[in-house]
């Protein structure tokens, strides 16, 4: 998949997996930082991305601290996809 | 006893904003669903989490939690259940697999009061009585012993159930639901086992202090039993250590639901309060689950402010159309009972 | 104000069942976390549990339970109710008085059942014997009618702590006079349910828990019931006594729905209001059955809290290392630790610590002492920031 297509697939995937209320896809910029400032996510929210990682692109992330290290805005997550992937 | 001060109450009827209690909505497929409002009091980013028990909770609470809680104390049987069934849901759909967390988080009975913790940052007692048909009274009687022990403080006192998929396919299974289609008040002409689902949730805030207080919380009394002769001795008791001489009962805002099962009881509490009471049903407006006592106690509230009562509600009237005292008799699936008594503050 | 007294005591958990049995592993430093025997999920063989090895079957054989419907949690609770009412000596008279209140806790309830509980919510079928078992409220609803108790019946669910709440709210209704006696505890039952929840949120260890260790991984999930009888001082004539609950208090962290703040607000409010409530100055405390789960958050916002209210730490071990963490029925669980370590005059050792955590330097009680104890303190804090403290004080 393009990467431009999958960054759109993704805020799609993030909108609707952690039910952000009022906030559209395509609002969500690719830089913006994820937790803290940006969208405001919290540790549950991370927990929850790294299920969705698995469930939609087969990505096995054990342990949440590393996972922060990833699911720090939808660019690194989307590299982090390319790399990683097996779905 | 303990004074009422503010109420708020998110039902299947117009209870919330604009009450309008007059003109009630029907059961459709048995059910009396909550009617929901529109929450601007609740952050988005906390909104999207919750449960429809917990939403209609939180709700309900935080207009009238602006004054400063020194506590928190709910009833409820079930709290957030249907996140339960989405929980259960993902652990056999992913074979106990890779979980997201947001739905057990949010299923635990004790979600709707840490919830309103977390919200008001209350640091206060915080209590969940999850005790079925008697949650909402426990926790009434939590609430009394902690304005005794506390007497200059303010609590939150609330009591809310949803149907959700778990809880109503269990019930149904069960054989607690009518078979045959119910429109409003025939509920109680059906003369067939069962009744009809409900949901909601009352909040309260209370105290000490009688000035400006919408309602007294004289006494209650709960009980687990089978024998309606028993259930009417109590209730005699009741009545003799809670209405003293010159006083009397205005109304008996009875939790007569329909199912044939029960009807016993409430005929034996009405022999004991006797004609000159009047009697007033609520379940076909709000139907029947554990924590509906708290309804029937905002109703009696709402009765006792407004001096009337919609005639719907109205099983029995006698001459009397002046409310002071209201005492609601509920039972929940004709094993647990209370009573409850309410008076003008 | 009348004294509550302690008349009885009953537990089963994975240490052993009865307060004999569990007395004998905690002085030995004995374990009961391990691999799974009787439990049905993925996770029975990959993680270590606090489990009771008694089969369901064989509790209802035990209990003489012969009606259906009736889950591991009720049976496991029954249990350790009638241990406690035998040891307490209570009469049927007393257990059927209208004066007498039971007040339960439970977490889990019926949910044990997982598969049962999937296949009737979603109403596959025609319906299993557990229709209305699920709810915490079946397990004192079932000790209710068998036991017909007459008085006030409550269940509580606030998480981790809420057998130490259904304790404070006994105690309390005997203060108001809305009871004479409470039989007052809590039970859990191993779920899957539960233990895919705590999975869920990444808490739970594939190791043998460490409290408040610095390599702490998570805790580890067990079952159990603890249930003690309270009566008033002037009831109790020449019965034996085990303590005084002579101080409790519950506050709320109010931080996040499933960690604790960084000073440790809840914890220290409930610790602080506790002593108030027994009169005591913080250093007349001598021994602490502390939280300690064993997770990265609570052990240190736990020690956190005890830094900033005593002065000097008293002697404080988790015995969540011993039975796993027992949720419900963990205030209860441990409440009877507490009373043992009093009533005998002795201190048992927390297992499987190395080092202290490096930002508190709290280091538990190492090995088993005898030591005369006048206060000592138990503390839950749970789910949702609840958190609650008791005393039990010699009586």
């Amino acid at each position: 998949m393009e990467k431009e297509q999958l960054k759109k697939q993704l805020k799609e995937q993030i909108v609707q997996f952690l039910n952000l209320m009022q906030v559209k896809p395509e609002d969500i910029k690719d830089d913006e930082p994820l937790f803290g400032e940006g969208l405001g996510l919290d540790s549950i929210d991370s927990i929850e991305l790294i299920v969705l990682l698995n469930r939609e692109y087969g990505i096995d992330i054990k342990d949440p601290k590393e996972g922060r290290k990833v699911l720090v805005d939808v660019n690194t997550m989307v590299d982090y996809i390319e790399a990683h992937r097996t779905k | 006893m303990f004074y009422i001060h503010h109420t708020s109450c998110i039902s299947p009827q117009k209870t919330f904003a604009d009450i309008d209690i007059e003109n009630a909505k029907a059961p459709v497929e048995n059910k009396l669903l909550v009617v929901e409002p529109v929450y601007e009091s609740i952050p988005l980013n906390i909104l999207r989490r919750m449960g429809k028990a917990v939403r209609i909770s939180v709700g309900a609470a935080l207009p009238i939690c602006r004054q400063n809680m020194d506590g928190i104390i709910i009833g409820t049987a079930n709290g957030g259940m249907e996140d339960c069934i989405k929980f259960l849901n993902q652990i056999i759909e992913y074979d106990e697999g890779m979980l997201t967390p947001t739905n057990f988080v949010q299923s635990t009975t004790n979600a709707v009061a840490g919830q309103i913790g977390l919200l008001t940052s209350n640091r206060g007692y915080n209590c969940t009585h999850v005790h079925r048909g008697l949650a909402f009274e426990n926790a009434v009687i939590d609430v009394d012993m902690l304005l005794k022990e506390n007497t200059s403080n303010k609590y939150l006192l609330g009591g809310v159930d949803e149907i959700s998929a778990y809880n109503y396919n269990i019930e149904l299974l069960g054989n607690w639901y009518k078979k045959e289609k119910i429109s409003g008040s025939n509920l109680y002409e059906s003369n067939s086992p069962g009744t009809i689902a409900g949901e909601g949730v009352a909040m309260f805030s209370v105290s000490s202090v009688q000035s400006n207080a919408l309602a007294a919380m004289q006494g209650i009394r709960i009980l687990h039993s089978e024998d309606e002769n028993q259930v009417a001795e109590i209730l005699q008791k009741f009545i003799q250590q809670n209405i003293h001489p010159g006083e009397k009962i205005d109304l008996l805002l009875s939790g007569e639901n329909g199912d044939s099962r029960f009807l016993k009881y409430y005929e034996a509490c009405e022999k004991v309060t006797g004609k000159e009471i009047s009697v007033g049903r609520f379940k076909h407006v709000f139907g029947e689950y554990p924590t509906v006592s708290a309804l029937a106690v905002w109703l009696a509230c709402n009765i006792l402010k407004e001096q009337s009562i919609p005639e719907h509600l109205l099983k029995y009237c006698s001459a009397k159309k002046k409310f002071s005292k209201i005492l609601i008799y509920n039972n929940y699936k004709g094993i647990q009972h209370s009573f409850i008594l309410l008076s003008k503050a | 104000m009348t004294r509550i007294l302690v008349t009885g005591m009953g537990i089963i958990s994975a240490i052993g069942d009865g307060i004999d049995a569990n007395r004998t592993s905690l002085s030995q430093g004995k374990t009961g976390i391990g691999q799974s025997s009787l439990l049905s999920s993925r996770y029975a063989s990959l993680l270590p549990f606090g489990e009771i090895k008694i089969s369901t079957q064989s509790f209802r054989e035990k209990l003489l339970v012969n009606e259906q419907g009736i889950t591991r949690t009720s049976l496991i609770a029954l249990h350790a109710f009638g241990q406690a009412i035998d040891d307490s000596k209570l009469t049927a008279q007393e257990i059927h008085s209208y004066n007498t209140a039971l007040i339960g806790a439970s977490t889990v309830g019926g949910m044990c059942l997982t598969d049962e509980l999937y296949h009737d919510a979603n109403k596959h079928d025609e319906g299993s014997a557990y229709l209305s078992s699920y709810d915490c409220g079946s397990v004192d609803m079932f000790l209710q009618q068998r036991y017909h108790i007459n008085g006030v019946v409550d269940t509580i669910n606030t998480a981790c702590s809420s057998s130490a709440n259904a304790i404070m709210h006994g105690a309390r209704l005997i203060h108001h006079g809305l009871a004479e006696r409470a039989i007052v505890g809590g039970v859990d039952s191993l779920a899957k349910f539960t233990i895919n929840g705590f999975n869920a949120l990444h808490i739970l260890s594939d190791e043998i828990c460490t409290p408040f260790d610095e390599k702490r991984k998570g805790l580890n999930l067990g079952e159990g019931a603890g249930f003690l009888v309270l009566e008033k001082e002037e009831n109790v004539h020449n019965k034996n006594v085990y303590a005084e609950l002579s101080g409790y208090c519950n506050s709320n962290d109010a931080f996040h729905p499933s960690s604790l703040s960084d000073d440790g607000e809840g914890p220290y409010l409930a610790m602080k209001g506790a002593l108030t409530k027994a009169n005591l100055a913080a250093d007349e405390i001598d021994f602490i059955n502390a939280h300690g789960t064993g997770t990265e958050n609570n052990d240190e916002k736990e020690s956190i809290a005890m830094i900033r209210l005593f002065e000097k730490i008293p002697a404080f071990i988790s015995t969540k290392s011993y039975t796993g963490h027992t949720l419900g029925a963990a205030g209860a669980i441990e409440a009877v630790f507490s009373i043992l370590s009093l009533y005998n005059g002795e201190v048992y050792p927390e297992i499987n610590f190395s080092s202290p955590i490096v930002t508190t330097g709290l280091t538990p009680v190492r090995s088993y002492q005898k030591k005369d104890l006048q206060h000592v303190m138990s503390n839950s804090f749970g789910f949702g920031g609840n958190c609650s403290s008791l005393i039990f004080s010699k009586a």
